[in-house]
């Protein structure tokens, strides 16, 4: 293992090396350390998780860029790392949030979610014919029993709730950021411009609402949970910010 | 120190149970295949053939309809409930959640019709999502048709699908064997034939809401009071390309009547052999130690 | 459902609810145990009545207790009754084309965003289409002859001592119409504190 590229054990990865590392595990860190920064931030009242999303050419139509997904009605995760391993799975996150729903009549809690993702990803490390995901996932979601969550999965499949993280390029200023800035009382619309000041530091280019995407959970009032209609859905907790709020908030 | 409490207990015969595979716990279980378990079939068909028959399921007798007016759908439904004879349920809800902007009623077997647009639901937000676009009625339609085909009428939902998309306002009827109609007003269930007389002689092009809200309420007043398999209420749900407005219970023609008489028993009357109290309060003695001289030594 | 007979009803009252079964388990015409009941305790404030064939009762029972504790387990919360009536009902449709012979029960307090318990009862047939009621739910061989009884006897917001009389007085002169049910009866009333089981005094023809 004294070679700097892993040597022996970097490519068979179900293979511990004598030094108890998995390679691959640690290379698809890498990866994820590649990716473009995101954060989230838990506040008093809701959740904001953001990211900088950069076209690899300006002939790139970034309308079809995403980086924020809905996984159900209450839950939203974003992503650092590579793209095509966060659409599978952000597909596998949203059958599995289905399933739940039909066996229970009620979407899952952030942390069952979370717990299915971060098994889909330890499974990775231990097949055979496969590689690790090359994604980090901040998870955000909102659920009865806990309220607002944050939570944070790895390539290897670990996991952890969060009041506040940041993944990609950026993850250890931003971080260091965050520490600063982060008390447990600060309101969702602050929580929101303590996330675009930590993406600007370090931030390539320009901040516009096209190179900034954001999500929020809003925890809903006691008034909104009591009040049920018949043959209607309890409102959404989880929503990405359109273009032109991501626009207003940067101009504040 | 002693501490009362009580654990849940749920003690007696012991069964061995076959794991179901959903819960086999190495592999997680966003891998979960659906489908229909026929393991008890072959058992139930021995005791069928015993003389044991399949007890009978909820089936909605039903008048569903549903209508096109100027700016969009207007669904309706009663809210009737049968088991064989007996009336079930007096006042169940018809008229399912498919997307915001669409939605079907149901008619068949009860269970049929309430899993059946469940499923298409679930399709319909996890194809919505990929999409990215609002879903068309269409798409549900085409859902539905294929998966009561490949059942060949064994799922037994009539359904009557209504909504607004992209493309303007559409009206299905799904029979179960999936074949499927378009048109500008529909009928199913066993109260079909009330409505659609009610609808033959009373529907006209370009009605407005209001109008269109009346007809589709006669309808149902048809088949509620003529059919013995619909009853109870009206529901109805008006879409329109800006909004849904769910209408639960809009009419209730057949409220029950004050009861004369309280049929209350004086506390009492009825004997018992047996009393067990479970008290769901936990109960705790807290037994200090070292109190007075000999003071806990904390240094 | 005439095989070993046996019946199930459930009552909404002012913040409690009642559940009772009788304790018939026959083999057709011939009456085998007088000690069968047919209500089980899911959770504190959940319980589950079913009634129809026995071995399909013994079956789902265990299969319920499983998953239950699977739940608890894996989202260290115990299950609200909406969401085990969900369970219920998922469980048996997907036996939709070889179901269990059951039609389950379920009468609980579910906790409201607020912090307070509502009463909660459900019913459904055997393939999982689920009737929840605002006053009463009822299943088994007597089923025709309680909703008779019930629509007659139940009011609202009875006490958990009313309550009792009058799901007790349902349930026992119905299964005295039926051939099927009786042998005794088994009552439970859930309050926000407590749980009263009574087995009560009745005809054993």
């Amino acid at each position: 293992m004294a070679n700097a590229n892993g040597g022996a054990y970097s490519y068979s990865l179900t293979v511990f090396s004598p030094s108890g590392k998995l390679v691959q595990i640690e290379h698809a860190l890498a990866a994820v350390a590649q990716g473009t920064t995101s954060l989230g931030i838990k506040a008093s009242n809701g959740i904001v998780i953001a990211t900088e999303k950069k076209a690899s050419s300006i002939l790139v139509d970034d309308s079809m860029l995403d980086k924020v997904a809905v996984v159900c009605p209450n839950i939203g995760i974003v992503y650092s790392g590579m793209g095509p391993d966060f659409r599978v799975l952000i597909g596998k996150a949203r059958k599995s949030a289905q399933a739940y729903w039909k066996m229970y009549g009620e979407y899952p809690p952030t942390r069952v979610l979370t717990q299915e993702l971060a098994a889909v990803m330890q499974q990775a490390t231990q097949s055979g014919g496969v590689r690790p995901y090359g994604v980090s996932l901040l998870v955000a979601g909102w659920d009865i029993t806990r309220g607002p969550t944050l939570h944070q999965v790895d390539p290897s499949g670990s996991f952890w709730a969060w009041k506040a993280s940041a993944i990609g390029k950026n993850m250890v200023n931003a971080k260091t950021f965050l520490e600063k800035r982060y008390n447990d009382d600060i309101s969702l619309e602050d929580a929101i411009h303590t996330a675009l000041l930590t993406l600007k530091e370090g931030f390539e280019g320009q901040m516009t609402e096209k190179t900034i995407e954001i999500g929020i959970i809003t925890v809903p009032s006691a008034g909104e949970l009591e009040e049920e209609k018949p043959g209607e859905r309890p409102k959404p907790t989880f929503r990405k910010l359109s273009e032109e709020e991501v626009r207003d908030y940067l101009a504040l | 120190m002693e501490i009362l409490s009580y654990l849940n207990a749920c003690g007696g015969h012991r069964l061995l149970t076959r794991i179901p595979p959903s819960f086999d716990m190495s592999v997680p279980s966003v891998h979960l295949a659906s489908g229909f378990d026929f393991s008890n079939q072959i058992r139930n068909n021995f005791l069928a053939e015993r003389g044991i028959p399949l007890p009978k399921a909820t089936s909605t007798g039903t008048t569903i309809v549903g209508c096109l007016f100027k700016d969009g759908i207007v669904l309706g439904a009663d809210t009737r409930a049968t088991e064989g004879d007996i009336v079930a349920d007096k006042n169940c809800e018809k008229i399912h959640y498919i997307t915001e902007n669409i939605r079907c009623c149901g008619a068949g077997t009860a269970a049929d019709t309430e899993f059946t647009t469940a499923m298409i639901s679930s399709n319909m937000e996890l194809h919505a999502l990929w999409t990215g676009r609002k879903p068309r009625v269409v798409t549900a339609m085409t859902m539905l048709k294929q998966t009561l085909f490949k059942y060949q009428g064994q799922i037994g939902a009539a359904l009557v699908l209504g909504g607004v998309d992209s493309a303007g306002p559409h009206l299905f009827t799904i029979h179960p064997h999936g074949s499927t109609d378009k048109l500008p007003f529909v009928t199913m269930g066993s109260g079909s034939l009330a409505a659609m007389a009610v609808f033959e002689s009373g529907w006209k092009p370009n009605m407005d809401r209001a109008e269109a809200l009346q007809l589709v309420k006669d309808a149902i007043f048809a088949g509620i009071f003529n059919d013995l398999g619909s009853g109870s209420n009206v529901d109805a749900c008006i879409i329109t390309a800006t909004s849904t407005e769910m209408l639960r219970n809009v009419e209730m023609p057949n409220q029950r009547a004050e009861k004369e008489n309280k049929y209350e028993f004086k506390r009492g009357t009825t004997a018992w052999k047996k009393e067990e109290v479970r008290s769901l309060i936990t109960s705790e003695q807290v037994t200090l130690i070292g109190v007075g001289d000999e003071s806990m030594d904390t240094s | 459902m005439e095989y070993n007979g046996g019946s199930v009803v459930a009552m909404v009252g002012k913040d409690c609810v009642a559940i009772a079964c009788d304790l018939r388990l026959g083999n057709q015409a011939l009456g085998v145990s007088s000690n069968f009941p047919k209500i089980f305790p899911i959770t504190d404030r959940i319980y589950l009545g079913m009634s129809g064939l026995a071995t399909d009762l013994e079956t789902l029972r265990e299969r319920f207790r499983f998953r239950v504790n699977m739940y608890t387990i894996k989202e260290e919360r115990e299950i609200e009754p909406q969401t085990f009536a969900h369970l219920v009902s998922s469980t048996l449709y997907e036996h939709r084309f070889g179901p269990y012979f059951i039609e389950p029960v379920i009468a609980g307090l579910s906790k409201t965003p607020s912090g307070d318990l509502k009463p909660f009862i459900a019913a459904a047939d055997l393939i999982g289409c689920l009737n929840f009621a605002k006053d009463f739910v009822v299943s088994g061989t007597a089923s025709a002859k309680i909703y008779g009884l019930a629509e007659a006897l139940w009011e609202p917001d009875l006490e958990p001592e009313d309550l009792f009389e009058t799901i007790s007085q349902t349930l026992m002169n119905a299964v005295d119409r039926d051939a099927f049910s009786g042998w005794g009866c088994l009552v439970h009333v859930l309050t926000k504190d407590k749980v009263i089981t009574r087995t009560l005094k009745s005809r054993m023809d």
